[in-house]
């Protein structure tokens, strides 16, 4: 890069400007992985956090956790197929609540069997068990000012749970923070009149024979075809946990709108450098004439100008992505809670290095015209 | 000889099109020899230049520089010979903007694949104090005279201790004065380095400063008497 590196120095101003298209490009990308990255996590969360391999939902094409209705044969079949470690089922309503302040709040009721393997960890506060009406709450729900001893009361249906505990993490599903119920107190709101049994009175034993879901932790030497047979037999439909996620009817949408605007930021920064190389090698021509007479190869020179750019698109890269980062710190610390961000590691290095690639792609598409360059034109006016 | 042209011709254009830039050329120069071609504007000086440099195939002839056939190689060795056995000298100097001046000898080094060491620079300067430029290497092209540019343009030429030199109006854009100094300087290192020189150029005035002439008119060549001036 003997003659790019010397480039970079003279025309400061213009490589500068350049590099700053580069940063913020970068910029964008990697800060709109942090806020895909975010919207993935605060979607689903709680599927992503949950000890399950696949879920068992009432036989459907398009299965939802809203729509399915399983019963106890379905989850007590499951059970004893051979190669699955765990089978328990798993209730999930969406509903509207009020604390004792009368303050309303929106989540969804998970209902699941205490000590269980979906049992889950608490970072203050007890565990899921202790007492019958007493509920943890995804930590998304604490943020928002929600305290252990606070009295939640479900709209409707009137039922009174007691906040016992708080997750470690945040379990969310569709944005809305997970509230873990005993499993009987889920169904019993769900499927039990308003305001739960008359005194004196119990609930049908039949109310306690449905959930929403199957959760399965199923050996990963289980074939599909197996699973499949499981299917037919229970009259299920079995999603692996990954492919539960698109179960929540925004996240397709919202992955989707973020990876495209990410290929656009792709293509947008090929096109961008590559006009802009496309530029100085013809503003370069009699210069690369030159070069050429004095006996450089197009291997050089490409070589040189493919330096050059590279040099350019890391540059820009490093200030680009290491700004988003430090941004990402910043709006974290400061942005309210739940707020959806959260940087993979994986997801942005992966973009930088597409946009590095769709980069230098542009600039060698552009540089390609030296080789056509002659080196006659180094002797000005031809006579 | 550092450069022989045998019955070379250049056409140049097609059907009604067609000039003959160079018609049925032969000359010879030794080492340390500076030649000049002195002809008009079309007269066919830039064509001749462009032929022995390896910058275009002549229509015929043959054309050897330190006995190497050059019109018989492809792209690649061409580029090669101008590498390793040409340098040329360019009308208005033709520096590169972002280069200073000893940048502009160290490329010739770099262009052979070698990252310039102590002893290139050391030889780079030794050119640039031969040609009179030693304090100004660390200065690029936008803050040097004319003159100066010329000069620089002279080292870098012989950076690659070329066998011959192809020259291409070096005057045009001096005055008097300073055009014969550029073509004096040519001359004692042309002498000094043992170096072939072919120089074209349009003004007769240079004539008394080089070592044999020769007038170009419709690409064809007419021996010149020279009468040497005191330097």
């Amino acid at each position: 890069m003997f003659i790019a590196s010397r480039d970079l120095v003279y025309a400061k101003g213009r490589f500068a400007l350049m590099g700053l298209v580069v940063a913020l490009v970068a910029y964008l990308m990697t800060f709109l992985s942090g806020l895909s990255g975010g919207l993935v996590s605060n979607n689903v969360s709680g599927l992503i956090a949950s000890p399950v391999t696949h879920f068992a939902f009432q036989y459907d094409d398009r299965p939802t956790f809203r729509s399915s209705l399983v019963d106890r044969p379905m989850w007590e079949g499951w059970s004893s197929r051979s190669g699955v470690l765990q089978a328990e089922p798993l209730g999930h309503t969406t509903f509207n609540g009020r604390n004792q302040r009368n303050e309303p709040l929106e989540f969804v009721l998970w209902g699941i069997r205490p000590g269980s393997f979906l049992d889950v960890p608490v970072k203050s506060g007890e565990a899921l068990g202790t007492t019958e009406n007493g509920v943890v709450i995804s930590r998304l729900l604490a943020d928002r000012g929600v305290a252990i001893g606070d009295t939640i009361t479900l709209d409707r249906v009137l039922t009174e749970l007691t906040v016992i505990g708080i997750t470690a993490d945040e379990r969310n599903y569709e944005h809305a923070p997970i509230v873990f119920t005993p499993l009987p107190k889920w169904q019993e709101a769900t499927y039990g009149p308003p305001g739960g049994a008359p005194p004196g009175e119990k609930l049908p034993d039949v109310v306690f024979d449905f959930a929403s879901v199957v959760a399965l932790k199923i050996d990963s030497g289980v074939t599909p075809e197996e699973i499949a047979a499981a299917d037919s037999d229970l009259g299920t439909t079995t999603l692996t946990l990954t492919e539960s996620f698109e179960t929540s009817p925004a996240y397709q949408v919202e992955v989707f709108t973020v990876a495209a605007i990410q290929a656009f930021l792709v293509v947008t920064s090929a096109v961008l450098l590559g006009a802009f190389f496309l530029i100085w090698t013809i503003q370069r021509t009699a210069e690369i004439g030159l070069v050429k007479a004095l006996g450089a190869s197009n291997g050089y020179l490409l070589r040189d100008s493919l330096g050059q750019a590279m040099l350019l698109l890391t540059g820009g890269l490093i200030v680009g992505v290491g700004l988003a980062l430090a941004t990402g710190v910043v709006f974290k610390a400061t942005a309210e809670a739940g707020t959806p961000f959260h940087y993979q590691p994986l997801t942005v290095v992966v973009s930088s290095l597409l946009l590095l690639g769709a980069g230098l792609l542009g600039g060698a598409v552009s540089i390609r015209r030296i080789t056509a360059v002659e080196p006659l034109i180094a002797l000005g006016r031809d006579r | 000889m550092s450069l022989r042209v045998e019955s070379v011709s250049l056409v140049l254009g097609d059907g009604d099109q067609q000039v003959t830039a160079l018609d049925n050329v032969s000359l010879s120069v030794a080492p340390g020899e500076l030649l000049a071609v002195v002809g008009p504007s079309g007269s066919g000086k830039s064509s001749l230049l462009a032929v022995c440099g390896g910058l275009r195939k002549p229509s015929a002839g043959r054309i050897f520089v330190s006995d190497t056939e050059i019109t018989a190689l492809n792209d690649d060795q061409l580029t090669r010979i101008r590498r390793e056995k040409v340098g040329f000298v360019f009308q208005q100097s033709n520096l590169l903007p972002a280069l200073t001046v000893l940048d502009q000898l160290l490329l010739t080094v770099h262009l052979r694949g070698i990252s310039p060491r102590s002893a290139d620079r050391d030889r780079a300067m030794g050119l640039l104090r031969q040609v009179g430029m030693e304090s100004r290497s660390r200065r690029r092209p936008g803050e040097l005279s004319g003159g100066e540019r010329q000069r620089a343009g002279i080292a870098r030429a012989l950076m690659s201790s070329p066998s011959l030199l192809l020259v291409d109006e070096p005057t045009s854009m001096l005055d008097q004065a300073r055009g014969q100094q550029i073509v004096s300087l040519l001359r004692s290192q042309c002498h000094e380095h043992r170096v072939a020189a072919l120089m074209v150029t349009h003004d007769r005035d240079m004539l008394a400063y080089v070592d044999r002439a020769v007038h170009i008119g419709d690409g064809r060549l007419q021996p010149l008497e020279v009468a040497h001036s005191a330097n």
